[in-house]
């Protein structure tokens, strides 16, 4: 008992840590990926080639004044970023970022928790994340958060629905919601969800994007509409979280795609946890490149896409998903 | 397929009301009546698809058909055919005719048949849900009025109250046997006191608890005495062919639903603790609706009342389930008799209200004055309905009464007196209106009456009904008995 | 250990529950609300019914309650309008009703059959996605298609309700 708290204890700290280490440092690779593809140069001034501007923002943030508007309610006001940053690490709980390996004569799993009904816990926690988004919009007692708020929140809901739905032609398809055993199943490349169910990983590509609120559907923080969206009044260290939320969920939702639909940590050659972290980064240099490419949806293009394009795709793919298993 | 045979005449109503939705998006103002006859046809072709069907159990004993639920079925099923066709000064008033009106209504219906069919909790709760979800919105129809707005948010308000009290007595149940089907479940009471009439104390207790909350439940659906505090406001506010499909058809589903889960549940220690308890409950409701329903001025309001004060006399039948008449089961029959009366009877003096309305722009008792002379036939017809709601003989109420107060007369006597008392009171308020109509002259002369076709249909069907069932009721009164032989199916 | 957890989630739960009716900000209500899910989640999952604790979740939590939340934020109180407290004429018969109820309620539930079945051998697959599922396409296979004319009803109800011409 004692032994299993301590290994949990000591794989959900470094899992923790690697997280939050990624998400600084994925700011860092979009600014300048950004800057490449925009023939910029970016950040390049604090450590080598920029390298530490991640701190240097970081420091900035804490040493801001820690402003709270008069009119807030103050409880959730403060609660609202660690609603949304919380929800955006427990993903990674269940996720297997590696095989057994052998350490002081233990065997341990590369997974903080192997739960049973992993993408299940994965969807809830997803669900979750709203709440941090309407707080922070309801609670500041200001315009632009409120609509920023709303509309992140409708965002988040419609296209919750897409994303369970992609995922579901995965499940029906394994027979099982336990992440380690759908990793083990895609030994080969041939096995990879991705070749299975084509469809099912654009749908959840997309539903990934307007689910964490990322470029081209990042239209709660539209600049040139709503100021800053939800986080408009927040500031310092508390905007801090919210933006550490923002990537923390894009890595979540990278390194869930790469569990479920590119065959995990499986691959060949190099070590598996080489493997996951190769994966997790190609797709989030995808994110980074969409963004650099694609422009603003309007926000009605939004929900008739996400309601009357993609629900009824995802619905035909359960369906032809069924039959095959069927037959 | 076996098993959806036997939900054909569900399935039909279903289908037939989605197909009025279609019909309703994709023709706009079709004009005249002809949503309607629609909705008419349509409760009638499910009507003669009943008997088709057959006897039987399905879906693991989750539905099953058996005389009552087919005579339920029918009584649902003529009250929404009637509220339907009295529904055409509503759909006037709305200016355009509502394919999604008549939709609620047959979906509201479906809910009822598929209550009636069922002995399985979950299945009488999701069914009841669905009975009463469209009532909600139905009740709150007329958006451009504040009282119809307010009698669908009591109304909603209260639905949702009293489906949870509902849902905690299922849910006891469920703690105590560990199954969801009615007549599992207390063969597992019954187990668990080893095999003996009385329950242990423990058990005892939970099953009381349970048993209050059910019955809780059901008054507030059934709108019985303490419970009946929303009924006025929303029977007064809603659409009035709503408001007489609420007061029948929906009372007839939860005094159903009700007699079906504590007949099934009636081991002879049951009979006991709820008789009692019914019974107060029936007294309080004939006291108090028939007293309140004396002080009323406005027709839907008594009407109300007095609905409240039949759903008393109902549960007279309800708690003499076991009393025998001739070696017959009486209790059960009386109550299925007494629904059928109700039915036209209630649903004919609703809809002379709504006639009365249409013409003359009035709910007001006092404005009925002097009726007789102006329009002779609308006095004739709201007259033959009132003095059968009030039980007198040539009409169908009394023979409804008289079995009511025979079933009961065995083992509740004290509930039969107060019964015949209250019915005196009602004769007071029932007979005012004719009073009005016949012997009070009115000095400003009425416009004679006009009838638009369907309501006609209404009024002619529910008046043949009334006269002819007061003269020939042995033919309905033998197949209710019948069908109690076979109960719980 | 396994006791303290629950009586920390069951208390966690009761006071949650409690400040959602006492509280006036009907936001801060919805708040408490989900914390009183949360904690019924971590019961679920004690009582080895985790698929329904994640559904519950994502039902209630992360769908019904943002739906309360958003038509909480559209309406826009100000805070004068959540009101004083209501002076409810019947508080003390409520609470007394709720006390009786509370004491009957705690015998029924001692009562040697709810806590025979309680403490049942559970079968192996209990409370799994698979269990579930077979219950629900078999056994229940009717209501459960029932709820489906449920909902659409629901969905037409709330379309005619908010549509102002139809």
């Amino acid at each position: 008992m004692l032994e299993f708290a301590v290994i949990t204890g000591v794989k959900a700290f470094m899992v923790l840590n690697v997280l939050l280490l990624t998400c600084a440092w994925t700011t860092y690779l979009e600014r300048r990926f950004l800057a490449r593809m925009q023939s910029r140069i970016g950040p390049n001034t604090a450590g080598y080639r920029g390298l530490l501007t991640p701190i240097a923002d970081l420091i900035k943030l804490l040493f801001k004044e820690d402003f709270i508007p008069a009119a807030a309610h103050k409880p959730l006001y403060l609660l609202a970023p660690l609603m949304a940053f919380i929800p955006a690490m427990l993903p990674l709980a269940v996720i297997p970022f590696g095989s057994t390996i052998n350490l002081f004569g233990r065997e341990i799993n590369l997974v903080v928790s192997d739960f049973n009904l992993g993408l299940l816990f994965i969807l809830a926690m997803t669900s979750l994340g709203i709440y941090g988004i309407i707080m922070a919009g309801w609670s500041p007692n200001s315009k632009f958060s409120l609509l920023g708020g709303l509309r992140s929140s409708a965002q988040m809901i419609s296209y919750e629905i897409g994303l369970g739905m992609s995922l579901i032609g995965v499940i029906m398809l394994a027979g099982t919601l336990n992440l380690v055993e759908l990793v083990e199943q895609q030994s080969s490349i041939l096995d990879w969800y991705i070749v299975k169910q084509p469809v099912g990983f654009v749908l959840y590509l997309i539903c990934a994007f307007a689910e964490t609120n990322r470029s081209p559907f990042d239209l709660p923080e539209a600049e040139s509409e709503l100021v800053g969206g939800y986080h408009t009044e927040y500031s310092s260290m508390r905007f801090g979280l919210f933006f550490v939320g923002e990537y923390a969920n894009m890595v979540t939702v990278s390194a869930v795609a790469t569990t479920v639909f590119l065959g995990g940590w499986q691959g060949p050659f190099l070590p598996p946890v080489l493997w996951f972290v190769i994966k997790c980064f190609a797709f989030l240099f995808f994110y980074i490149w969409v963004r650099g490419s694609l422009p603003r949806f309007r926000y009605d293009q939004l929900m008739k896409f996400g309601w009357f394009v993609l629900i009824p795709i995802a619905l035909a793919n359960i369906l032809i998903t069924a039959l095959f298993v069927l037959l | 397929m076996a098993d959806l045979r036997l939900m054909l005449p569900e399935l039909i109503l279903f289908a037939w009301a989605m197909m009025m939705l279609m019909y309703g998006v994709i023709r706009k103002n079709v004009g005249g009546n002809t949503m309607i006859y629609l909705a008419m046809l349509g409760v009638v072709i499910t009507g003669f698809s009943i008997p088709m069907t057959g006897y039987g159990i399905a879906f693991g004993g989750t539905f099953f058909v058996d005389k009552v639920s087919v005579f339920f079925k029918m009584i649902f099923l003529g009250a929404a055919f009637f509220a339907a066709a009295s529904s055409s000064s509503l759909l006037e008033k709305l200016k355009s005719d509502h394919g999604e009106y008549f939709t609620l209504i047959l979906l509201s219906t479906v809910g009822m048949m598929f209550l009636i069919s069922t002995n399985e909790l979950i299945t009488l709760y999701v069914a009841l849900e669905l009975t009463t979800i469209p009532l909600f919105v139905l009740a709150a129809y007329r958006k451009d009025s504040l009282q119809s707005s307010e009698a669908g948010l009591k109304y909603l308000i209260l639905g949702a109250v009293s489906s949870a009290i509902l849902l905690y007595g299922i849910s006891m149940i469920y703690g105590l046997t560990g199954t969801t089907f009615i007549n599992l479940a207390f063969g597992r009471l019954l187990e668990q006191s080893l095999g003996m009439l009385t329950l242990t104390q423990e058990v005892n207790m939970a099953f009381i608890i349970a048993m209050i909350m059910l019955i809780a439940g059901f008054g507030f659906k059934l709108a019985l005495v303490p419970f009946h505090m929303w009924a006025p406001d929303v029977y007064e506010g809603a659409p009035t062919p709503v408001t007489s499909f609420l007061s029948v058809a929906s009372k007839g589903a939860g005094v159903a639903a009700f007699a079906r889960l504590f007949y099934s549940a009636l081991p002879s220690f049951g009979e006991f603790y709820w008789g009692i308890m019914v019974g107060t409950l029936a007294a309080a409701a004939m006291i108090i609706g028939n007293i309140t329903a004396v002080l009323q001025s406005n027709v839907k309001r008594m009407l109300a009342y007095s609905s409240i004060a039949h759903a008393g006399y109902l549960l007279i039948g309800f708690v003499s389930l076991p009393t025998t008449v001739n070696d017959t089961p009486f209790g059960p029959a009386s109550i299925m008799f007494y629904m059928l009366a109700y039915l036209f009877a209630n649903m004919g003096a609703f809809a002379c209200a709504i006639a009365f309305e249409k013409n003359y722009g009035s709910y007001e008792i006092k404005d009925y004055q002097g009726l007789a002379k102006e329009s002779p036939a609308l006095a004739l017809t709201f007259t033959i309905f009132l003095l059968s709601l009030a039980g007198i003989p040539p009409m169908v109420g009394f023979f409804a009464k008289y079995y009511i107060f025979l079933a009961g007369w065995p083992n509740y006597s004290w509930l039969v007196i107060v019964g015949i008392l209250t019915s005196v009171i009602s004769l007071y308020y029932y007979a005012n209106i004719v009073k009005q109509m016949y012997f009070n002259r009115n000095e400003t002369v009425l416009a004679k009456a006009h009838f638009d076709s369907p309501l006609v249909i209404t009024l002619v069907l529910t008046v043949a009904g009334t006269i002819l069932f007061g003269i020939f009721p042995e033919s309905v009164i033998k197949f209710a008995n019948n069908a109690f032989d076979a109960f719980p199916f | 250990m396994e006791l303290a957890i629950f009586l920390m989630a069951s208390a966690l739960s009761i006071a949650a529950s409690i400040l959602v009716i006492i509280q006036r900000n009907p936001i801060a209500s919805v708040m408490y609300l989900l914390t009183s899910f949360v904690s019924q989640v971590i019961l679920f999952i004690m009582l080895n019914a985790a698929f329904l604790a994640m559904l519950q979740i994502i039902v209630y939590a992360g769908a019904i309650l943002v739906l309360f939340l958003f038509v909480i934020m559209l309406l826009n109180l100000r805070r004068e309008d959540f009101g004083k407290d209501i002076k409810l004429k019947f508080k003390p018969l409520a609470i007394a009703f709720a006390v009786v109820l509370l004491f009957e309620t705690t015998v029924a539930i001692s009562s040697s059959a709810m806590l025979e079945r309680a403490q049942a051998q559970l079968p192996p697959e209990f409370g799994s996605v698979q269990a579930v599922g077979m219950e629900l396409f078999t056994k229940y296979l009717y209501p459960f298609e029932l709820t489906s004319i449920l909902l659409i009803v629901a969905v037409l109800g709330a379309v005619v309700m908010a549509k102002k011409r139809l």
